[in-house]
């Protein structure tokens, strides 16, 4: 069988943070919300797993891998492929192989753990952005977020050794007649979860030829804080866990968590050293890789847990996380109904952000039958230039409060691409100080427009600043 | 070749206009009917004598009805040809335009434009929201219009280095003068002079927009009956209102879509403009249009306009609005009637109301508020947004 290994690997976080104790706080007086410190990572009301899964696997997907696989347990879509949707975002070619992965929150390292037993490359993400209740432990506990990994026959991390349980522990499930997650006893579920995650630890040692002091870094999701102490004593591992620390910066981030950790592993790792990435959720996967080098994109991964903006204000959090239904008024009620045929006509171009170059080499969007360009007079084919990629700065800028947006102000204008292209468009993850004339923006695949009555939901991109500021006190 | 135009070959025989506003107790037909018999007491002739009707609705087919059959019903006009025109905000101006070609050419003695909008029985302020077409809406922003037009600001600050809050500052006094205006304007939507601070201090609604910069929607209709200059004889008017010019310029994408403009003005009203100029022989517009009617749908964009009309030289509009040049008092008045501003906004009816006050004017019948002198006025309407618009120059006078 040939070596198979992680070639690169990525990681996605939205711009907000809540810190879990302040947020808690906003609760005392009913004594609810959990008492677990750090930060959740908090998506925009734009962003969902597919947004997030997509730009992950945008850093990790600059060429065109032979199979995609979407994982998620929080899929918007629940008939109408992810990974369909993510091969048009990313424009990739139709042909690839494409897989959605969900059911638990092992479905990324399950994914991944197919990828390295097959053959060709792989592209696996995993994004979510679950729902929970207010006031439930989960509420503070998930976090948003994302992670890529690609996978083929040669990279700088080699599987050396790999196990894989099936276990139906329910410590926590949904269904589609509840589905916020319904937790049960934290005790009971550390107990019994570090058993099984031990066991699937001993496996991949096993498999490997190799004991469990020979790890150097670890990435073992964790169903709750706390659940690795127990791990790790039980297998005499003395390195820290990065999931850990994922969990404390940014939040349990479901079937993305081991992927984001292995990131965070991998950054610290030496030459030769070897690391542990395992998935949790109904059972464990667990995989050990031997790091000869570099993983790229691991540091830049590990980078996001200190990026972000500080959410203060709880009942936005409330709003962003699905848990306050404001009366928004009569502007929101705007039909906002799709038709599959048009989507069908123009969807790839819009979520791949295509646009086309004339024959005097102006850009456009949305391609047309006549060019923009008025040095030409008749109609042409334009030749594709994706625009998702491209930088560009703002000719034209508002904060328009009128608007209904969930999340207001609505920021849009006027963006001038370095490639010359220009476009309308809407702006995100705005800055303290909102956007202004000038100001350098790239490009987000973002939610576009959200049919309530309906239950659809269509993507574009947007411009956001170039760089994420670092975290205040991060 | 440069086609003849029409200038001085139609007469403008009768105009009407409702009070704009919140018409809570009455309809789109109401409105319709109030200014038409306005308009035709005005030019003194019967409903018979009509030869064919344009009817500019621009919003909300709900209210009023699409096609033109809402104005055949409303004025029970017998069998004549009746036509809807629609092009946003510069309906109003479209529907005066088609009329006005019908009497130039020929093609019958007398015709009407009547342009209506019923906007308060959306149920909130502001435009309806529409759809921009179902392709469109997968990537298009659904901004709101003063949304679209804040935009100019920021734009407009940047390419003429000019200081954030002196700009805010002659916004405010474009607003605060059609507010002194709109006072006077007992056919005004909003009657109640506002100080600069209040206008300053107002709820943002889309930076740098403040409440008091935009302007809100109303109820109303406006209506202009034409013939020829030699049929206006006949009946006795030896020197009517003339039309001398009306242009249009449209987008087609190139402000959207191709990299050379900058944001900070509305390049078809430049073209409009021009071609206003031209077709009616005026070659110093500050010297010889007497007052102006603009498009002030927002304070931003009647500064802007100012510019766009050669009305103040690019880069000084902020400081020819601060020093009172477009006042009532001062040396070329705009929106003397409140403007969109004050008198209101019913889309489709905006670019006649327009031309009616030019008209009153013209005329010397504007009571309180008339200027001496007037020979030539200019309306300008503008449909869209600043990166895809519709501009209307038209130009109205005697002699």
């Amino acid at each position: 069988m040939p070596e198979r290994c992680v070639s690169a690997i990525a990681g996605y976080l939205p711009l907000l943070r809540i810190d879990r104790k302040a947020a808690s706080a906003a609760l005392r007086w009913s004594g609810l919300g959990g008492g677990v410190g750090g930060r959740r990572a908090v998506a925009g009301w734009d962003e969902d797993a597919l947004t997030m899964a997509v730009e992950a696997a945008r850093e990790v997907a600059p060429l065109s891998p032979d199979r995609l696989i979407l994982a998620s347990t929080s899929g918007y879509f629940t008939e109408r492929s992810q990974a369909a949707m993510a091969v048009d975002a990313l424009a990739l070619p139709r042909s690839i192989r494409t897989g959605d992965a969900a059911g638990s929150r092992r479905a990324g390292t399950s994914a991944m753990l197919t990828a390295l037993e097959g053959r060709e490359e792989w592209v696996v993400a995993a994004g979510e952005k679950r729902f929970a209740k207010a006031g439930s432990a989960q509420h503070l506990l998930f976090g948003d977020g994302a992670a890529a990994v690609r996978i083929g026959d040669e990279g700088a991390a080699r599987l050396v050794g790999s196990a894989s349980l099936a276990h139906d522990l329910v410590d926590i499930y949904a269904t589609r007649d509840h589905p916020e997650p319904y937790a049960f006893e934290e005790r009971f579920v550390r107990d019994t979860a570090a058993e099984v995650i031990s066991a699937a630890i001993r496996s991949a040692l096993s498999a490997a030829g190799l004991t469990a002091a020979a790890l150097k870094a670890v990435a073992v999701a964790e169903p709750l804080p706390n659940t690795w102490p127990a791990i790790a004593r039980a297998l005499g591992i003395t390195v820290p866990n990065a999931a850990t620390l994922v969990l404390e910066r940014v939040g349990d981030l479901g079937a993305a968590q081991p992927l984001l950790a292995l990131a965070v592993a991998f950054a610290y790792a030496q030459p030769g050293d070897l690391v542990l990435c395992a998935g949790f959720g109904s059972g464990c996967d667990a995989m050990i890789f031997e790091v000869a080098g570099e993983v790229p994109g691991a540091r830049a991964a590990a980078a996001l847990l200190g990026d972000g903006v500080a959410l203060t204000d709880y009942s936005r959090f409330l709003s962003l996380t699905g848990n306050l239904d404001l009366a928004w008024g009569m502007r929101s009620e705007f039909e906002q109904k799709t038709q599959a045929s048009v989507l069908e006509r123009g969807g790839r171009d819009v979520h791949g952000f295509i646009g086309g170059r004339d024959s005097l080499g102006n850009v456009q969007f949305p391609k047309t039958a006549m060019p923009v360009n008025p040095a030409l007079s008749g109609s042409e084919a334009l030749q594709d230039v994706r625009l998702a990629d491209s930088t560009g700065r703002v000719i034209s800028a508002t904060a328009d409060r009128l608007n209904f947006t969930p999340d207001p102000p609505f920021d849009f204008g006027l963006v001038q691409f370095d490639n010359g292209a220009r476009v309308m468009m809407e702006f995100t993850d705005r800055p303290a100080s909102g956007f202004a004339v000038g100001d350098r923006v790239r490009m987000r695949f973002r939610i576009k427009g959200q049919d309530t009555r309906r239950g659809f939901r269509t993507y574009f991109w947007k411009a956001a600043p170039v760089d994420r500021p670092a975290l205040e006190n991060g | 070749m440069m086609a003849s135009g029409i200038r001085d070959k139609v007469a403008i025989l009768g105009m009407g206009c409702t009070a704009f506003g919140e018409h809570w107790s009455r309809g789109a037909d109401d409105l319709m009917v109030e200014a038409f018999e306005e308009a035709i007491v005005d030019a003194g002739i019967g409903r018979e004598d009509i030869g064919a009707a344009w009817v500019g609705n621009a919003l909300d087919d709900i209210n009023v009805g699409n096609s033109a059959l809402p104005l055949a019903h409303a004025l029970r006009l017998q069998t004549i040809p009746v036509t809807r025109v629609e092009n946003m905000c510069a309906t109003g101006t479209e529907a005066l335009r088609a009329a006005s070609y019908a009497v130039a050419a020929g093609a019958v003695d007398i015709a009407l434009a009547l342009g209506v909008e019923k906007l308060k029985d959306t149920g909130y302020g502001g435009l309806p929201l529409k759809t921009k077409g179902l392709f469109n809406d997968l990537w298009m922003p659904y901004g709101s219009a003063p949304g679209t037009f804040a935009q100019l600001a920021g734009a407009y600050a940047a390419r003429h280095g000019i200081d954030a809050g002196d700009l805010k500052r002659a916004m405010a006094h474009v607003s605060w003068k059609s507010h002194q205006n709109g006072a006077l304007n007992a056919k005004a939507h909003l009657r109640k002079p506002v100080d600069m601070d209040k206008i300053l201090g107002a709820p943002m609604i889309a930076d740098p927009l403040g409440l008091f910069d935009c302007c809100g929607v109303s109820d109303g209709a406006a209506c202009a009956i034409v013939t020829t200059p030699e049929i206006a004889a006949s009946l006795g008017r030896q020197d009517p209102v003339l039309v001398k010019a009306i242009q249009l310029s449209a987008s087609n994408g190139w402000e959207l879509g191709f990299g050379e403009w900058d944001g900070s003005y509305v390049r078809n009203t430049r073209v409009a403009a021009a071609r206003a100029y031209a077709e009616a022989g005026v070659s110093d517009p500050r010297r010889e249009i007497a007052l102006t009617e603009v498009h002030d749908c927002f304070s931003v964009t009647e500064l802007v306009t100012m510019e766009d009309l050669g009305l103040s030289d690019e880069g000084r509009a902020p400081f020819d609005i601060l020093d009172g040049r477009f006042d009532r008092g001062g040396a070329q008045p705009c929106q003397i009637d409140g403007g969109l501003k004050c008198f209101g906004h019913p889309v489709g009816a905006s670019g006649l109301r327009m031309a009616y006050e030019v008209y009153t004017q013209l005329l010397g019948r504007a009571g309180d508020r008339q200027r001496d002198g007037v020979r030539l006025g200019l309306t300008h309407n503008l449909g869209g947004a600043p990166f895809n618009s519709v501009a209307a120059v038209s130009i109205l006078g005697r002699g």
